[in-house]
């Protein structure tokens, strides 16, 4: 199974990592696409689904609700294609469309009382008071230490530490994203940061 | 800078969102103070720890499927939307100032048309008698609509058999079930299914028509080995079973003109079924040579 690890999933990318029929700028696939290609749409989302889904996945914490809503997102930038200002960047366009997908979700969610939250205490203990585990089970803890935590971030909070720590945008881009001030997306982020500090904290030492 | 203002600006910096002049700043400070170093050097291992991470995503192949499905599902749509919207024409012809203020009278004089019609029509009802007489007569009523079933006696049925009335076809199935458990005591003498026979036999006998007129213009010679008739036999044999079943129908309500046509078809179906899907000259020949003897093709025009 490919594993998706954060270094893997900047929208950027690493460079020369786009072979083959991923070799169209995204300018060029956007235009052809805007004309009903739809083998052009079908390059952007192989090109920008890992890191609109994981962005979602990081969202909502569903693997499947995390397929729906890109399926979601992907339909829904399809329809809009045609509204992309050319200045915009197709990766912070698609963000946006991936933030309100997963917001409305969410919201559906609270209002249908299916909101889970995460027992607090129990992902402290995991971070503070366990002793260090074992290097085979650090991986998969450390990924669920993350999982919870972002869970227990307030929305506003994860969605800038997210963009930030995992998508590495740009103050600039992440304001366009949520529609957020640059200050209050700088106190969310450094408030994020604590946080998780506090959770992930025993594993930035080991 | 002093160790508050650089520990305020470690994030900005290490987020790359620090102008030149303030990141050389914040270099010189860290050269200089042990305690911002080590503040700073958590830092980037904690922004480094989170590389680690890992969601063991897959991008499943059904995301883009049902992508896809969405995208053909709203152009089909706008596809079909984009062919003809009367309303939308219909609101550009109020539109135009010249016939802004006419188009209320041409809507108004049609609507008195159509009303006038439908007025004529309903003084003058065709009754199940009418219909049968017309069937005779060679007359098919192509494009009926349907009434209600009448609820008590047939005779009450004639005024509600009229033109503008909400269409009410009634599956074929269903049909056939009733009249197959009344045939002891009553004929089916609903005039809706009544209506619906007559369609059927005149499409099926129309087709049938199409069918023997392809199966004569065969081309063939008599040096042919075989001939290749696979369309004709199947055509045939899906025909065949509608034919049975019409004519046991036209039979059970007393229409004997549409059962003694259906009767006349069946054995050229049956023939033609048989062959073989490459059939021998002979073999064709025969039954093209009868087709034109007794004349079926031009009866099934003429009925």
């Amino acid at each position: 199974m490919k594993r998706l690890a954060a270094r893997d999933i900047s929208l950027e990318g690493r460079p020369g990592a786009l072979t083959g029929s991923l070799m169209n700028s995204s300018a060029d696939l956007v235009t052809r696409a805007c004309q009903g290609d739809q083998e052009a749409f079908r390059l952007i989302f192989e090109r920008y689904s890992r890191p609109v889904i994981s962005f979602i996945y990081d969202q909502v914490g569903d693997r499947e609700l995390a397929d729906e809503l890109t399926q979601e997102t992907f339909v829904r930038a399809y329809r809009g294609l045609k509204s992309l200002r050319k200045e915009t960047k197709l990766s912070t366009w698609l963000f946006g469309i991936a933030k309100n997908v997963s917001r409305e979700s969410l919201r559906a969610r609270i209002r249908q009382n299916q909101h889970i939250d995460l027992d607090d205490k129990q992902v402290l203990d995991l971070s503070d008071q366990s002793p260090v585990p074992s290097s085979q089970l650090l991986d998969k803890e450390f990924n669920e230490v993350v999982q919870r935590s972002l869970a227990l971030l307030d929305e506003d909070k994860r969605l800038v530490f997210t963009l930030k720590i995992f998508h590495q945008c740009s103050y600039e881009e992440i304001a366009e994203i949520t529609g957020f001030s640059i200050p209050k997306l700088k106190t969310d982020l450094h408030r994020a940061r604590a946080e998780m500090r506090q959770r992930v904290g025993q594993y930035v030492r080991t | 800078m002093k160790c508050d203002d650089c520990l305020n600006f470690l994030e900005t910096y290490l987020d790359g969102e620090a102008t030149e002049r303030e990141a050389e700043a914040l270099r010189s400070h860290l050269i200089t103070c042990a305690a911002c170093e080590t503040q700073f050097e958590a830092l980037t291992a904690e922004n480094e720890i989170y590389a680690r991470y890992d969601r063991e995503i897959q991008i499943s192949p059904a995301i883009w499927s049902g992508i896809a499905a969405s995208i053909n599902a709203e152009e089909r749509t706008a596809q079909r939307e984009s062919k003809f919207n009367f309303a939308e024409w219909l609101s550009g012809l109020f539109a135009i100032p010249s016939l802004r203020f006419a188009m209320p009278t041409v809507a108004l004089v049609a609507i008195a048309v159509v009303v006038g019609v439908a007025y004529l029509r309903m003084r003058a009802p065709q009754t199940p008698s009418n219909v049968s007489a017309d069937l005779n007569a060679g007359a098919l009523p192509k494009s009926k609509a349907i009434g209600p079933p009448p609820p008590l006696a047939p005779k009450e049925a004639g005024p509600n058999v009229g033109p503008f009335v909400a269409v009410n076809y009634k599956p074929r199935t269903t049909r056939v079930a009733h009249s197959t458990d009344q045939s002891d005591v009553l004929p089916d003498t609903d005039p809706a299914n009544s209506d619906i026979e007559d369609r059927d036999t005149a499409n099926h006998l129309e087709q049938a028509q199409n069918l023997l007129t392809s199966f004569r213009n065969i081309k063939y010679s008599d040096t042919d080995e075989e001939v290749d008739v696979s369309f004709e036999k199947a055509e045939s044999k899906r025909l065949l079973g509608e034919n049975v079943l019409l004519r046991r129908e036209a039979e059970q309500t007393g229409k004997y003109p549409a059962k003694s046509m259906l009767g006349s078809l069946e054995p050229f179906l049956i023939d033609i079924a048989n062959l073989p899907e490459k059939a021998k000259p002979a073999d064709v020949r025969q039954i093209t040579d009868r087709v034109q003897r007794t004349e079926i093709v031009a009866e099934l025009r003429g009925y």
